[in-house]
């Protein structure tokens, strides 16, 4: 449990809050690449940290992140003209340029100066690994570029996806940092999934449904073991990482492209669930990106030009209570990403945490809680800059090992938990 | 719950969390409890979870007695082992692998304030 206080510190991330000064000292993904495909194009809005923002570019292809309101009368600057390196409020005609700076103001004598006066709110925006990054932080504070490594492989070895989630970004990241419900919720796709299927280590996690959990502080997160008996007395042990604030990666099966997540908040109540695979060594295969869009694996498949995924909860998640029954879903939801968005989203849009019974397998949600509280803490009182920052943190993986009984998997799987140039995750 | 302190260095640990204010926690030394089978059998018995406190390289030759009796009962074991900077690997793969049969959950915390974290959010 939280006692009230905690929980609103770690769930509200807007302006001037704690959690929210802590967010925007990151590059944050905001938003698929292909959402500003050209020069001129459409701009699009965007609601991050519960601010309101225009993303667009102008002219000669310059990314801007504004404030979406002009500055003259509040007026949505979506409505307004992309022309000639700017963009221009339908309603008076004052335009801006990419950095927020109003640049003209037509309806003001031709002597005015009074534009130079005037500038929106602006942060940068840049374009890596087919995702648009933003940072709202403080500009001196700006850390280096992301340097994950999904986003640094060549874009034919990547897919990434995003997807509307409808609660807050903290029940999203302790779904994906609770390794127990694995063997519960998604078990009826581990073998059917063709993202997943045709693993060995599918078998173990069906065969031990009560895996022994090390829970070990890294410098950027945790990391969080799951362990499971394998054969002769040795451990199938499953690594994911969480690096601050919301990223997680989850362990690799077989040859399958290797998966992962940021949970991004829009508002209090909402957040964006970024899903990435990908390989190091090879492009992904025509079939496994046809997978990806159709909505297997992590991923989701969303209602056409939206985000928000097909099955949500104003239609219960095509919840099929037949499939349930003949064993096809342990919940009756189909599909490994809205499994997990079911039950987050059920919890309410910002879940009660005074009111829960954890149990000794929560510790990696109760280590993860620890840490976003004192880094949190830290960063405001001290000015100690967060964990994560730090491109090295970045540079890790998960693994998926079967280790002898006696070997610690923090020390056995050490290179595996860290970007190995030219070789694949370690996986089983 | 039973919390247990298994090293000497873990021991004014458990002790100052000892002084606080808990929902029925218990708190011990792995040294009072190895002399003491009927006290060692009761506390377990009248456990739903055992949280054993180690500091990484310190020397808990108790934990093997205690998590046997943990398992015999059927009680839910974890084990907290705090490290600081100057914490070697061997000293925590060492600490690590005494503990590892014993425990159901593990966790490496840099910090002690883990531990009166953990137990609070276990409503201990």
């Amino acid at each position: 449990m939280l006692r009230k206080e905690q929980n609103d510190l770690l769930t509200h991330t807007g302006p001037g809050t704690p959690m929210g000064q802590l967010f925007r000292r990151y590059w944050l993904p905001v938003l698929l690449a292909e959402e500003l495909p050209e020069h001129e194009c459409p701009p699009v809005r965007v609601k991050l940290l519960s601010e309101r923002l225009l993303a667009w570019r102008d002219t000669q292809g310059r990314y801007g992140l504004t404030d979406e309101f002009c500055a003259h009368r509040g007026v949505s600057l979506w409505f307004g003209r992309n022309e000639d390196n700017g963009l221009r409020c339908a309603y008076h005609g004052w335009k801006y340029d990419h950095t927020g700076q109003c640049v003209e103001m037509p309806s003001e004598p031709a002597e005015s100066r009074f534009c130079e006066k005037i500038k929106l709110a602006s942060y940068p925006l840049v374009e890596r690994g087919g995702v648009l990054w933003a940072y709202l932080g403080p500009p001196e504070l700006q850390p280096p570029l992301p340097e994950w490594e999904f986003a640094t492989v060549p874009a034919d070895r990547r897919f990434v996806s995003k997807r509307l989630q409808e609660s807050n970004w903290l029940q999203a990241l302790e779904g994906a940092i609770d390794s127990s419900h694995v063997s519960f919720l998604h078990r009826g796709e581990l073998n059917t999934d063709p993202l997943f299927k045709g693993s060995r280590g599918n078998q173990y996690n069906l065969d031990d449904a009560r895996p022994v959990f090390e829970v070990v502080e890294s410098p950027g997160g945790l990391y969080i073991g799951a362990r499971r008996n394998a054969e002769q007395g040795n451990y199938y042990w499953r690594v994911t990482q969480w690096v601050m604030p919301c990223f997680t990666m989850i362990p690799p099966r077989a040859d399958h492209p290797v998966h992962g997540h940021f949970f991004v908040p829009i508002d209090d109540e909402q957040c964006w669930t970024w899903s990435f695979d990908y390989k190091v060594m090879r492009s992904l295969a025509p079939q496994e990106v046809q997978s990806m869009r159709a909505g297997k694996g992590i991923h989701v498949a969303c209602a056409p030009g939206t985000f928000r995924p097909l099955a949500n909860k104003d239609n219960d998640y095509l919840m099929d209570r037949a499939a349930q029954k003949r064993g096809e879903t342990f919940s009756g939801v189909h599909g490994f990403g809205m499994q997990d968005a079911s039950v987050q989203e059920s919890m309410g849009p910002v879940v009660d945490r005074t009111k829960e019974n954890l149990v000794s397998t929560d510790n990696g949600i109760i280590m993860a809680r620890h840490r976003l509280l004192r880094s949190v803490r830290a960063m405001v009182e001290n000015d100690v800059t967060p964990p994560g920052l730090d491109p090295a943190h970045q540079r890790c993986r998960s693994a998926s090992v079967v280790l002898p009984p006696d070997q610690p998997f923090k020390d056995a799987a050490k290179s595996a938990l860290v970007v190995q140039d030219n070789r694949e995750h370690i996986t089983v | 719950m039973k919390v247990i302190a298994l090293d000497a260095r873990s021991e004014p640990v458990v002790d100052d969390l000892a002084r606080r204010r808990w929902n029925g926690a218990a708190f011990f030394t792995a040294a009072d409890l190895v002399s003491d089978a009927k006290r060692l059998r009761e506390a377990i018995d009248a456990a739903d979870l055992v949280v054993m406190v180690a500091t990484a390289g310190g020397h808990s030759p108790a934990v093997a007695l205690i998590g046997e009796a943990c398992s015999r009962r059927r009680v839910t074991t974890t084990g907290l082992i705090v490290c600081d900077e100057e914490t070697s690997d061997e000293a925590l793969s060492e600490t690590l692998g005494r503990l590892r049969p014993w425990m159901l959950m593990l966790v490496v915390a840099n910090s002690r304030d883990y531990i009166e974290n953990m137990l609070l959010a276990l409503r201990a």
